[in-house]
């Protein structure tokens, strides 16, 4: 009884501070202080809500259940995320968003490409991952390869159609400009279209990421070696360690969060011309 | 307002004549997909021994991704078939199962490898690729390679461990050295798919010494202390072993009751009344009573697992019961 009380004190309290907060002008620090304030108060909920119902642990675990059980198991959690993370998603992210790329590059070049490649990329992307990923599983084995393998399909078209829309994002102005400059196919692509393009790159690119993290946690529920995101999760749920497979929720959402947020500041850095980036006036 | 008294009176009445001829309502997680590993209980259904004693069973079947402790914490069966290892693991790991029956008395699980690997006995395993299920059915294998001190996470010295699903393949495709089979069921999918006996070379794990109790019933520890859960739980125990027996004595028909019970149309005949025979194997010798000596050597099994055992402490006599059982039998 005494936790479920801390717990609406920590709720109230939560809230009161958040709301102060969100009065005051905006700063770099109001502005990192609310969500953290509001992440801190739903664990502390959390926790006093397991603690003060009694929840079983084989059901919800507590926060700090799942911070110790981290804490433990950090060289599994490591030996997971560079099985699945860095083998499976980011090949798989670096091969299809690249093979995206080039692919969309020739689109531009040869028209007939469009209206042949674009339409089989809608139909590859359709495919259920669920359906797909045993079947590259039997194809490229057990290990990384074919993770890796439905990562790429995952990425590709998303990658594919954002490269080809920007691609053609150029007005009449900035093209007629080029060729007054006697600027050839490959200049103009070069100087002029590509950076144009950037904004969507790097949007769809910002998608892989998201993606490629989930194609390869869900492809390892298919068939894996015994280690790996996908596979913890799925048999520490069968072996009832719910806080190892909350300890991997936390280590998919850090390295979610960290690939997307890599991908944005490199956006930032890139397209620094583009409204989307530059700050109020 | 006369069609709506009408109307109440007449749900009334369907309502206290629904009541009146209400058995009781039971479900039962099984531990794989329908098969005839569960014939005992499909011919209790189908022949009526379940309706003689009042009850009203729901049979879910499981699968390779289900974990029926999972199931059954989460309140979605009433019993659960389940195996030993898996069930004193939960029981440590906070959900307080408790054995109320063990129709199984010996254990079907193998590893079956192909002769063309080189693997001979055991010492041949370090180095080697294994197909293991997961879920539940890992830790008679875990137990083994701790026993045998043949660390589970890959290279040189220990082997590496391939999560298996459903079917033979990892054998087939040659992914695996060796593979997880059952007596009853993926030996005999291996030797369909064109391989003869003469090709493998299997080790049963009751010849091995690790074998560990494989199916039996298991409730959660408060419906014991409800009277009217444990009267449920007598007649259904009474009921599961009627059907049991049957199966044993007519194994082709029971066959036949579990194909009639497969929703999903993937058995065949063949495999079904193979897999019965085989498994009457496993039943015979069993009442439905556990054996106490029987659940100490298993015990024992899971404990000696070296750096990593299966369970950390010796579970006590309340993992399992014979209040149903005796009630049931006597």
């Amino acid at each position: 009884m005494g936790w479920l009380a801390f717990g609406l004190v920590a709720w109230a309290l939560g809230w009161w501070i958040n709301s102060r907060l969100s009065h005051r002008p905006r700063t770099r620090a109001t502005g990192l202080l609310v969500p953290v304030t509001f992440g801190v108060t739903v664990v502390v909920i959390w926790e006093c809500l397991v603690r003060g119902l009694s929840i079983s642990p084989v059901l919800l675990p507590a926060p700090t259940a799942i911070a110790a059980t981290f804490a433990k198991s950090i060289h599994i959690l490591w030996a997971d995320f560079v099985q699945t993370a860095l083998k499976g998603a980011l090949t798989g992210y670096i091969m299809g968003c690249g093979a995206a790329f080039l692919t969309a590059i020739a689109i531009d070049r040869f028209p007939f490409l469009q209206r042949g490649l674009l339409p089989v990329g809608n139909f590859v992307a359709a495919l259920p991952i669920i359906g797909m990923a045993p079947i590259l599983v039997m194809w490229f084995g057990f290990d990384w390869q074919s993770k890796a393998a439905v990562v790429v399909v995952m990425v590709f078209f998303p990658m594919l159609v954002n490269t080809v829309q920007g691609l053609s994002d150029t007005d009449a102005m900035q093209r007629d400009l080029m060729r007054t400059y006697a600027a050839g196919y490959w200049q103009m692509l070069l100087k002029l279209r590509l950076p144009a393009a950037m904004p969507f790159i790097f949007n769809g690119l910002k998608i892989a990421t998201t993606l490629a993290l989930i194609g390869a946690i869900v492809a390892e529920f298919f068939g894996s070696p015994i280690k790996g995101m996908g596979f913890r999760i799925s048999t520490s749920v069968g072996q009832l360690a719910l806080d190892l497979v909350w300890a991997e929720i936390v280590v998919a959402a850090i390295a979610g969060s960290g690939f997307y947020g890599a991908v944005a500041l490199l956006e930032k850095a890139v397209t620094f011309w583009h409204p989307s980036q530059r700050s109020r006036a | 307002m006369k069609r709506l008294t009408g109307l109440f009176s007449l749900a009334a009445l369907t309502g206290l004549a629904g009541m009146a001829q209400a058995a009781d309502d039971l479900t039962l997680q099984l531990k794989w997909v329908t098969q005839a590993q569960f014939a005992g209980y499909y011919v209790a259904l189908d022949k009526g021994f379940y309706e003689e004693e009042d009850l009203n069973v729901t049979i879910k079947p499981g699968g390779p991704d289900i974990a029926p402790t999972q199931v059954i914490a989460g309140g979605g069966a009433d019993v659960t078939v389940e195996w030993m290892p898996a069930a004193l693991s939960a029981r440590e790991k906070g959900l307080p199962l408790v054995n109320i029956a063990q129709p199984f008395k010996s254990s079907g699980m193998m590893l079956t490898c192909l002769k063309e690997t080189g693997v001979t006995g055991p010492d041949d395993f370090p180095g080697r690729t294994l197909g293991v299920w997961f879920f539940g059915n890992e830790f008679p294998f875990l137990s083994w390679m701790s026993q045998l001190g043949i660390p589970t996470d890959g290279g040189a010295e220990g082997v590496t461990v391939l999560k298996q699903g459903f079917n033979v393949d990892p054998l087939l495709q040659k992914q695996a050295d060796c593979i997880s089979t059952m007596t009853y069921n993926e030996y005999w999918q291996v030797i369909d798919a064109g391989i003869s006996a003469d090709d493998l070379v299997t080790f049963k794990y009751e010849d091995q010494g690790v074998a560990t109790l494989e199916d039996g019933l298991y409730v959660l520890e408060d419906k014991l202390s409800d009277p009217a859960e444990v009267d449920k739980l007598t007649r259904f125990v009474r009921a599961s072993m009627k059907g049991w027996k049957w199966a044993e004595e007519n194994p082709e028909e029971a066959a036949m009751i579990v194909l009639d019970n497969d929703a999903t149309g993937a058995q065949t005949e063949e495999h079904q009344i193979r897999m019965m025979t085989e498994v009457a194997k496993l039943t015979a010798g069993s009442n439905g009573a556990l054996d106490p000596e029987d659940y100490e050597r298993t015990v024992q099994s899971l404990l000696s697992g070296g750096s990593d055992p299966v369970i950390s402490a010796h579970p006590g006599d309340g993992a399992w019961t014979h209040a149903i059982s005796d009630a049931a039998l006597n």
